[in-house]
C-alpha cells in the first residue's frame, strides 16, 4: 500500500468510525436489581464436576462479578451477577489432582458462548432449516407432554426413543428410570469413539465390565498398543499425572515406554520406542511377546487364569504365535518381536494397555482379550505398577431407584433401519447431549431415519446436526448453571462420586433437564413413578448412603464442598463383578480383520482419529479449541489428511496441496500434511471438522472424516470398527489456504529437505 | 493517525456481527444476541476520553444527599459501600439496601418514592462512578487494606458529609499516594500498587 492510499483510507476509516459511533449513546441499558449479595472484585473458588468426557474430573471455578447482559419481561437490561469466569483442575480430586487438560479449560465458552439457545425453541420452518420460534416452557412442557400422552393412550409406548450420550453416572440413571417407568426400551448410548469393546474383553477376562485405571506412577516399563492415553483415550489427566510421576517422579528411575500403533499420536510421540505394525494385527504381536515370555519361562502360562484361558492355544504355549509368525502377520521384525518380549518379561512392574484403533477393527475382541491375557501372564492385574478396576457405585442401588427398568435399547443403527424399513418404528425420539447425525457412518442412514420419526424433541445448547430436526428444543443449562456430577469408571484407585451445586445463576431462560424430566413424568395423564420431586434430591438420596469423610458432617455437605466423595464403597453399594458368573463363551483366535474396500481399488488404510482439541466432533464449537494447534502438525481451524512422505513423493503431493480422499462410502476434500509418523499404507484424518451446522465457529470449516467409514463392526459387541475402512487418494490442487499451520511444517524431515 | 486509532477504538460497530456467520450457519435463533463481545469503546466521544485520560463527570440518576446520611450516623461502611472492608471495590449500592431503610423512612419524599417505584420494577440505579483510575494507569487499587490501616475515608474522597451528590475534589495522583505511603511507613514498590 502506498502513502497516498493509506491516508485516504485513514480517513475514510475515521469518519465512518465518528458515524458509526453516533448513534450508541453509552448506558443505554437500564439495570436490573442484582439477585444475589456480591462482593465487586472478590474471587470466590467453587467446585465443579468437567462435563466434556467420561473421565470426570475435577474442577474448580473461579467465580466473580460480572456484568451480564439479560432480557427480563421482555427487557433488555444488564445486571449484576457472580459469573464463573476461570476453570481450572481440582486439587484434592482423586482423579484430576489439580490436572485439567485443554479441553475441560476451554469448557467455560460453553457458558456465554454466543450461539447458545436461551430459550424453548418450537420448528417454525421444514425440518433442518434451523428455523424456530420462541414458546414459553409451559406451553413446550404442554406440547411435549401431549405427545407423551397421545402414546400411552395409543398403548404405544415403545414408540418412544431416546438418544443419550453414554456415561455411568446419575444423569443416564435417571433418563434410564424415566424411560422404564414410562414403558419405554432405554436410552440409547451411541458414541463414536467409545471403548465397549474394551468393556466386554474386561468383563470375560476379568469379570470387571468397565475400564481399567492404570497405577503408571510405579510402572517401571508400559506397552501401550495404539492406546493415546495422554490425549483422549479413557482418563487422560489422570494418566498423565502417573506418566510424569513414571518418567521423572522417581530420582535415578526412569520407567520406559514403547507406543506400538500404525499412527503416531500425540502419545507415541512421546514414546522411547515408537513401533508401527500392521492395523488390527496388534493382538497377534501381545501373544507373540506372550508366547516368548513362557517360552523364556519368565512367567509361567497358568499365571494368566481365566483370562489366559480365553485364548485358544494358551496352555500350549501359543505355538501359533512365534515370532517368525508374528513378523509374517504384523509386518514387525522377528527380532525387534524378541527385544520387546525381553523388555516386558525382565521389567518389573510392567503392563500393557490397549485402546483406540487396534479396538476399531472386526476382531477387536479378540485384540483386547489377548492383551488382558498377556497383563494377566506378567502380573499386572491388580497389582502396584499395573492395572486396577476403579470399584463402581450402583446408583440404581444407591439412589433408592426402586422400580421398573427400562428394557434393553436397540442399537442406533438398529433404530435406524427399523424405522427406514417399516420395523417398529419411532414415533418421539428424544435427544440429549448425543450428535449421532454427525457422528454414525451414512451407511447407516440415521438421518434419513430421524427426518421419518414424527415428533424430535432435544435437550441441545446448540443447533448441531441432530438438534437442527428437532420439533422442540428445551435447551439445558450449562454445566455451571446446574447440579453436575459424574461417577468416573477409572482414573483412581478408590470409588469415585463427584458432584457439584450450581455454581452461578443461569444466564438464559433455560432449564436442567434432569429437572424437565421430573416435571414431564409428574405433568403426564398417568404420572410416573419417580421417587424424587429435583436431581438433586436423587442426588442426596445417593450420599446419604455414603459414610462420610469428615466426622462432623455428613457425606452430601462434604462432598458438595469439595467437589468430589472418595473412599471405600459400604457393601451392597458396589457394582459387582462377574467373575465365574458367565458361563464359558469359548475360545478365541486370531483372525484377519475386514476391511471395506479392496486393496487394489483402496490402496491405503483409513483412520480417523479423535481429534486432541474436539474429541469427536462435539467441542468445535468452542473457538479456544479452534484454535489450539495440533500438537503434532500445528494446524488449527481446519482439517487436514496426513500422509507418509514416501507415499507422498509417490503420489506428487506436497503439504497443503489439496487431496481428493475417497472411499466406497463416500469422497471429501482436505489438505495434505506430509508426515514421517504414519505408516506409507496408511492415510490418517482427525474427527471433529466438518459440521454443516453448530454455531459460528465450526459451520462448514473443514471434514468429517466419519463420512467416508463403512458399516463394519466388531462382530462380538456390535460397536463400530471405525479403523476398518480402506480408501483411495488423489491430488486435485496446489495449496488453497485451507490448510492453516501455526508453526510451519513437520521438523523431521530427511537430509536435504530443510530448505524446501 | 490519530483517527487511525479512534477507528480501532469503535471498530466494533463497524464489523456487523451478520458477516461473521457463514453461509452455511443457521439463522439467528429468537433469544439470541447479534453481537460479539469486545471491549471497545462504545462511542467516538467514550473512546476519545480514554485516549486523552478524560474521565466524564459523573452523571447520577439521583441527586444522593450524602450530607443527609452522613448526618444521621450513617457510616459510609456499614450498609452503602460495605464491600469496602471485604475486598479491592467500595461497590455502590443497589436499589435493594435502599430499601432497607426507606421501606419505612422518608416514604413521603418523592426521591424516596421514585426509588420505592424502581424497586418494585426490579430495575436499578445506573450509578456512575465517580473516582478511578485509567485503565493505562495499571493500578490495583484495594481498599481493604486501607480501611485496616484506619486510613479515613476523607482522606482520599473529602469530607463527604458536606456535599451531596459525591464530587470529585481529590486528585487521587501517583504523588498523592506516595506521600501518604511514606508518611505511614507503607510500601512504595512498585508492585505494591502497579501490575
Amino acid at each position: 500500500m502506498d502513502r497516498r492510499s493509506f491516508i485516504k483510507l485513514t480517513a475514510i476509516t475515521g469518519t465512518s468510525a465518528t458515524l458509526a459511533g453516533c448513534g450508541n449513546p453509552e448506558n443505554q441499558l437500564i439495570r436490573f436489581i442484582p439477585a444475589e449479595d456480591i462482593v465487586p472484585g472478590v474471587a470466590v473458588w467453587k467446585p465443579g464436576v468437567c462435563p466434556l468426557c467420561r473421565a470426570g474430573c475435577g474442577l474448580t471455578v473461579r467465580v466473580m462479578d460480572a456484568d451480564a447482559e439479560v432480557v427480563r419481561d421482555g427487557q433488555a437490561g444488564i445486571v449484576r451477577i457472580a459469573a464463573a469466569k476461570k476453570l481450572e483442575g481440582a486439587p484434592d480430586h482423586p482423579v484430576n489432582r489439580g490436572g485439567l487438560c485443554p479441553r475441560g479449560q476451554a469448557a467455560i465458552q460453553i457458558t456465554y458462548h454466543p450461539d447458545r439457545i436461551t430459550q424453548p425453541l418450537r420448528r417454525a420452518g421444514e425440518r433442518g432449516q434451523g428455523r424456530y420460534e420462541a414458546v414459553s416452557w409451559d406451553g413446550a412442557l404442554t406440547e411435549i407432554v401431549s405427545r407423551l400422552d397421545a402414546l400411552e393412550g395409543a398403548g404405544n409406548q415403545r414408540a418412544l426413543a431416546a438418544v443419550t450420550q453414554s456415561g455411568r453416572g446419575h444423569r443416564s440413571a435417571l433418563i434410564g428410570r424415566f424411560l422404564g417407568a414410562y414403558g419405554a426400551p432405554g436410552p440409547i448410548a451411541y458414541e463414536l469413539f467409545g471403548d465397549e469393546v474394551l468393556r466386554r474383553a474386561n468383563g470375560l477376562s476379568f469379570g470387571r465390565q468397565q475400564l481399567p485405571t492404570f497405577d503408571l506412577a510405579n510402572a517401571r516399563y508400559v506397552l501401550s498398543l495404539g492406546a493415546d492415553f495422554l490425549g483422549t483415550w479413557n482418563s487422560p489427566v489422570a494418566q498423565s499425572v502417573g506418566y510424569g510421576r513414571m518418567r521423572q517422579g522417581r530420582p535415578g528411575l526412569r520407567g520406559a515406554f514403547t507406543q506400538v500403533e500404525s499412527r503416531m499420536s500425540q502419545t507415541g510421540a512421546g514414546a522411547d520406542e515408537w513401533v508401527p505394525v500392521r492395523p488390527g494385527t496388534e493382538g497377534v504381536l501381545a501373544l507373540g511377546l506372550a508366547n516368548l515370555i513362557m517360552a523364556a519361562q519368565l512367567h509361567p502360562a497358568s499365571a494368566a487364569g481365566r483370562a489366559g484361558a480365553l485364548i485358544e492355544g494358551w496352555n500350549a504355549g501359543l505355538a501359533n504365535y512365534a515370532p517368525r509368525e508374528v513378523e509374517r502377520i504384523t509386518g514387525l521384525a522377528a527380532a525387534r518381536v524378541e527385544r520387546l518380549a525381553r523388555q516386558l518379561g525382565d521389567a518389573r512392574p510392567a503392563v500393557a494397555m490397549v485402546g483406540g484403533p487396534p479396538l476399531a477393527h472386526s476382531n477387536g475382541l479378540f485384540t483386547a482379550l489377548a492383551v488382558n491375557a498377556l497383563n494377566a501372564l506378567i502380573g499386572a492385574v491388580e497389582q502396584p505398577g499395573g492395572m486396577f478396576f476403579t470399584p463402581q457405585l450402583d446408583v440404581a442401588t444407591a439412589s433408592k431407584a426402586s422400580g421398573s427398568v427400562a428394557s434393553p435399547a436397540p442399537t442406533i443403527d438398529r433404530l435406524a433401519a427399523d424405522g427406514l424399513s417399516g420395523g417398529p418404528a419411532t414415533q418421539v425420539l428424544l435427544v440429549d447431549g448425543a450428535n449421532p447425525v454427525f457422528t454414525t457412518p451414512r451407511a447407516w442412514r440415521v438421518r434419513e431415519a430421524f427426518e421419518k420419526i414424527p415428533y424430535i424433541a432435544s435437550f441441545s445448547s446448540f443447533l448441531d446436526e441432530t438438534s437442527i430436526l428437532s420439533d422442540l428444543i428445551l435447551p439445558d443449562h450449562s454445566f455451571l448453571e446446574s447440579w453436575t456430577e459424574a461417577l468416573p469408571e477409572s482414573g483412581s484407585m478408590v470409588a469415585v462420586a463427584s458432584v457439584a451445586p450450581p455454581v452461578m445463576r443461569p444466564l438464559h431462560q433455560t432449564r436442567a433437564t434432569a429437572d424437565v424430566l421430573l416435571e414431564i413424568g409428574r405433568r403426564l395423564r398417568r404420572p410416573l413413578d419417580l421417587p424424587w420431586q429435583t436431581f438433586d434430591e436423587m442426588l442426596a438420596a445417593t450420599f446419604a448412603g455414603l459414610p462420610s469423610a469428615t466426622a462432623d458432617v455428613d457425606a452430601w455437605t462434604d462432598a458438595q464442598a469439595k467437589g468430589a466423595w472418595a473412599g471405600p464403597l459400604p457393601a451392597g453399594l458396589a457394582v459387582a463383578g462377574t467373575a465365574g458368573a458367565s458361563a464359558a463363551p469359548g475360545t478365541f483366535a486370531f483372525t484377519a480383520p475386514l476391511f471395506d474396500g479392496n486393496a487394489e481399488q483402496y490402496p491405503f488404510y483409513f483412520l480417523p482419529y479423535p481429534s486432541n482439541a474436539f474429541l469427536d466432533g462435539s467441542l468445535a464449537h468452542l473457538p479456544w479449541l479452534q484454535e489450539m494447534p495440533d500438537p503434532l502438525s500445528s494446524a488449527m481451524w481446519s482439517s487436514w489428511v496426513e500422509i507418509n512422505p514416501a507415499t507422498a513423493e509417490r503420489l506428487g503431493i506436497g503439504t497443503g496441496d489439496v487431496v481428493e480422499v475417497a472411499s466406497a462410502h463416500g469422497a471429501l476434500r482436505t489438505a495434505a500434511v506430509i508426515t514421517p509418523g504414519i505408516a506409507p499404507d496408511m492415510v490418517a484424518m482427525p474427527a471433529g471438522q466438518g459440521h454443516r451446522t453448530f454455531t459460528r465457529y465450526a459451520s462448514g470449516r473443514g471434514e468429517n472424516p466419519v463420512e467416508l467409514l463403512a458399516p463394519v463392526t466388531d462382530a462380538a459387541t456390535a460397536a463400530l470398527a471405525w479403523a476398518a475402512t480402506r480408501v483411495r487418494m488423489s491430488r486435485v490442487g496446489p495449496p488453497d489456504g485451507r490448510l492453516i499451520l501455526f508453526a510451519g511444517g513437520m521438523r523431521e524431515h530427511p537430509a536435504g529437505e530443510h530448505q524446501r | 493517525m490519530c483517527l487511525a486509532a479512534f477507528a480501532g477504538s469503535v471498530g466494533c460497530r463497524l464489523f456487523e456481527p451478520a458477516s461473521s456467520t457463514t453461509d452455511s450457519a443457521a439463522p439467528l435463533l429468537p433469544g439470541q444476541s447479534t453481537g460479539v463481545f469486545t471491549t471497545a469503546r462504545p462511542t467516538l466521544a467514550g473512546a476519545l476520553n480514554d485516549f486523552f485520560g478524560r474521565r466524564p463527570i459523573a452523571d447520577q440518576p439521583l441527586e444522593f444527599p450524602h450530607n443527609v446520611h452522613v448526618g444521621k450516623q450513617i457510616m459510609c461502611t456499614e450498609y452503602c459501600h460495605e464491600s469496602v472492608t471485604k475486598g479491592p471495590v467500595a461497590g455502590l449500592p443497589s436499589v435493594s439496601t435502599c430499601m432497607i431503610c426507606h421501606a419505612a423512612i422518608a416514604t413521603d419524599r418523592p426521591r424516596i418514592q421514585q426509588l420505592a417505584a424502581l424497586s418494585e420494577k426490579g430495575l436499578d440505579l445506573q450509578w456512575a462512578r465517580v473516582y478511578g483510575y485509567a485503565t493505562e494507569a495499571r493500578v490495583k487499587f484495594n481498599h481493604a487494606p486501607h480501611i485496616r490501616a484506619k486510613v479515613e475515608c476523607a482522606t482520599c474522597h473529602g469530607d463527604v458529609g458536606e456535599q451531596t451528590v459525591a464530587q470529585r475534589n481529590v486528585d487521587l495522583n501517583m504523588g498523592f499516594c506516595v506521600n501518604c505511603h511514606n508518611a505511614n511507613n507503607a510500601s512504595v514498590d512498585c508492585l505494591a500498587c502497579h501490575f
